[in-house]
This record gives structure tokens, sequence and C-alpha cells, in this order.
């Protein structure tokens, strides 16, 4: 299984997890790492460090993170760039946290990230724009 | 028709909820059965409206629901049933519906309504058609999400 490193300014990371368990159920091998007012990029990086030992996860592990460019993902991109069987997905929202849990089970990395962004993006919709197209067929 | 799945939740088809019970489930259709629903064109569309793709969801009135079920038409459907409250549930199976499990995910407190666990309130219009149900031999369990372990509704109430 893919190991699952979610990190985010503030405790977003954690109420996020807790969020998707309530849809879901609860997760092994993820780990919630908050970015708090103070704390330098090196801290995250040996916060960082220590999940990954904790994880223990021979398959691989994927960092989702908030903002493309913060904190987060430049610590996690410094870990990343040292190893193969990692790789980081940022824009981390619900629905592409709910939509990576079943498949880390079984899918190999570079299409857990590819299911994440996908699942990230499509997520994003509004009620004006898909409410009129709606059709019942008739049964 | 093959009955993947009968759930009772009174939010029916809402977001990603659905995404992951269309997956634990196998089916490849989804019938929301509610004489209420189908009669609301706004809960009505907001319902189809977070379908997930790839499934064909219905909101349709029982009497419907028992057609739909007997036509040999759509004998390819594997459907996911979905009812607000187990009176719903008990209509279709004395309609013919061959109902063996329900999934009980939600049912909102209200007043006058009894919690019997977490996301489960119940008066006793329901508990009645709960026990009809048991009487037949159909099996009540309750899980808020698919990993939960399943708990007998009959042991609660």
């Amino acid at each position: 299984m893919i190991g699952l490193i979610v990190c985010t300014h503030g405790k977003f990371s954690e109420e996020l997890v807790k969020a998707s368990e309530m849809i879901f159920g609860k997760q092994e091998k993820v780990k919630c790492i908050t970015f708090e007012p103070g704390e330098s990029a090196d801290g995250l990086v040996e916060k960082y460090k220590t999940a990954i030992a904790e994880l223990g996860e021979k398959d691989g592990v994927l960092f989702v993170v908030d903002l493309f460019g913060g904190s987060p993902y430049n610590a996690a991109s410094r870990i990343v760039a040292q190893h193969e069987n990692m790789d980081i997905v940022a824009g981390v929202n619900l629905p592409m946290l709910l939509e990576v849990y079943m498949p880390r089970t079984f899918m190999g990395l570079p299409d857990l990230v590819e299911t994440a962004m996908t699942a990230g993006r499509n997520a994003v919709q509004s009620f004006s724009g898909t409410y009129g197209n709606v059709v019942e067929e008739e049964l | 028709m093959e009955i993947c799945l009968t759930r009772i939740d009174d939010r029916l088809i809402h977001g990603q909820v659905a995404t992951v019970w269309v997956k634990e489930s196998g089916c490849n259709k989804i019938i929301a059965c509610s004489d209420e629903v189908a009669a609301d064109p706004l809960r009505k569309t907001l319902l189809l409206q977070v379908t997930p793709p790839g499934i064909k969801a219905y909101v349709l009135p029982i009497d419907k629901v028992l057609e739909a079920y007997k036509n040999p038409k759509y004998s390819d459907f594997k459907t996911m049933f979905l009812c607000t409250n187990p009176n719903d549930v008990l209509r279709l199976v004395e309609g013919g519906v061959a109902i063996k499990s329900v999934n009980v995910g939600g049912m909102c407190y209200k007043e006058g309504k009894t919690l019997i666990s977490g996301a489960v309130a119940v008066d006793e219009a329901d508990i009645d058609a709960f026990k009809k149900l048991h009487a037949k031999g159909i099996e009540l369990e309750v899980r808020k999400v698919a990993r939960d372990s399943k708990v007998d509704l009959m042991s609660l109430v």
C-alpha cells in the first residue's frame, strides 16, 4: 500500500483527514502534518522524515499538500527529489483524498498521482454550471 | 434486475458518499425510491446532479419502482436501491422486490424520534416497519460508512 502524508498550513490537514474518515471510514497508513506559524521548512523536513519512518512503506509515499510552492510542498520536494518511489500532489481537497484511499492499495505511484489530480480537478463544480444539464432518462 | 445494495439514507444520493457506496456495491444504476422526492423537482435534480460518472440514476415513486423491477427489459440492471425510510423498503418488499439485506446508513434526528446510533433516529412507525422487515428474515444492518462493521439494527431498538 502506498502511504499518504497530508500536509497543510495550520491544522487543515488533520481536519481534512477527519472529514474524509466520516465518509470513507478509518484509514491506515496516513500521516497528518501541520505547518504552524513560526515553524521552518527544515522543521517540516524533519517531521516528514519521522512520518516516513513510521509509515515504513516499501510501496512508496505520496505527499498531498495544500499549495503548490508553499512550505509543505517545498519541504516535501527536498525529500521526494532523492526518492524514486515518492511524489507530491498539490491542491489537496476532500474528493481527492476519498478518491485515492482505495486505489493506493493496488495502484502504482504514477497511476495514483494521476488519479489524485483528476479527482481533485473534477471535484470543482458549480450549481449553475450543471443544474440545467441534468436530464433524467425515462424508465 | 439484480439488487446490489438496499440502503436507507434520508439524504439519498449525496456527493462523494454516493461514489464510495457505488464502488463498494458494484452497481451500475441507482434508483432512489420515494414518492415524496420524485414529486420534488429540486431534490430530484440535486440527486441526479451528484450521481457519479458512469452510473445512471433514477428517482421514482414506489409504484414505478415495482413496475421497473418486474420489467424484463431491465434485467441487466445492477441496482442500488436508496430509500429514505423503512416503510418505503417494506412497500418494496411487499410489492415483490427480493431484498435480503438493508443497510441503514442515516436517518436524521427530528423531534419525536429517538437516536439509536450515531446516525440513526427512529420513531414508532419506523420501528414497526423494521420489525415487519425483520420478521420476513431480512438482515437489517447499521453502517454509516462502507468500511464500518455491521451492527444489527434489531439489537438497538
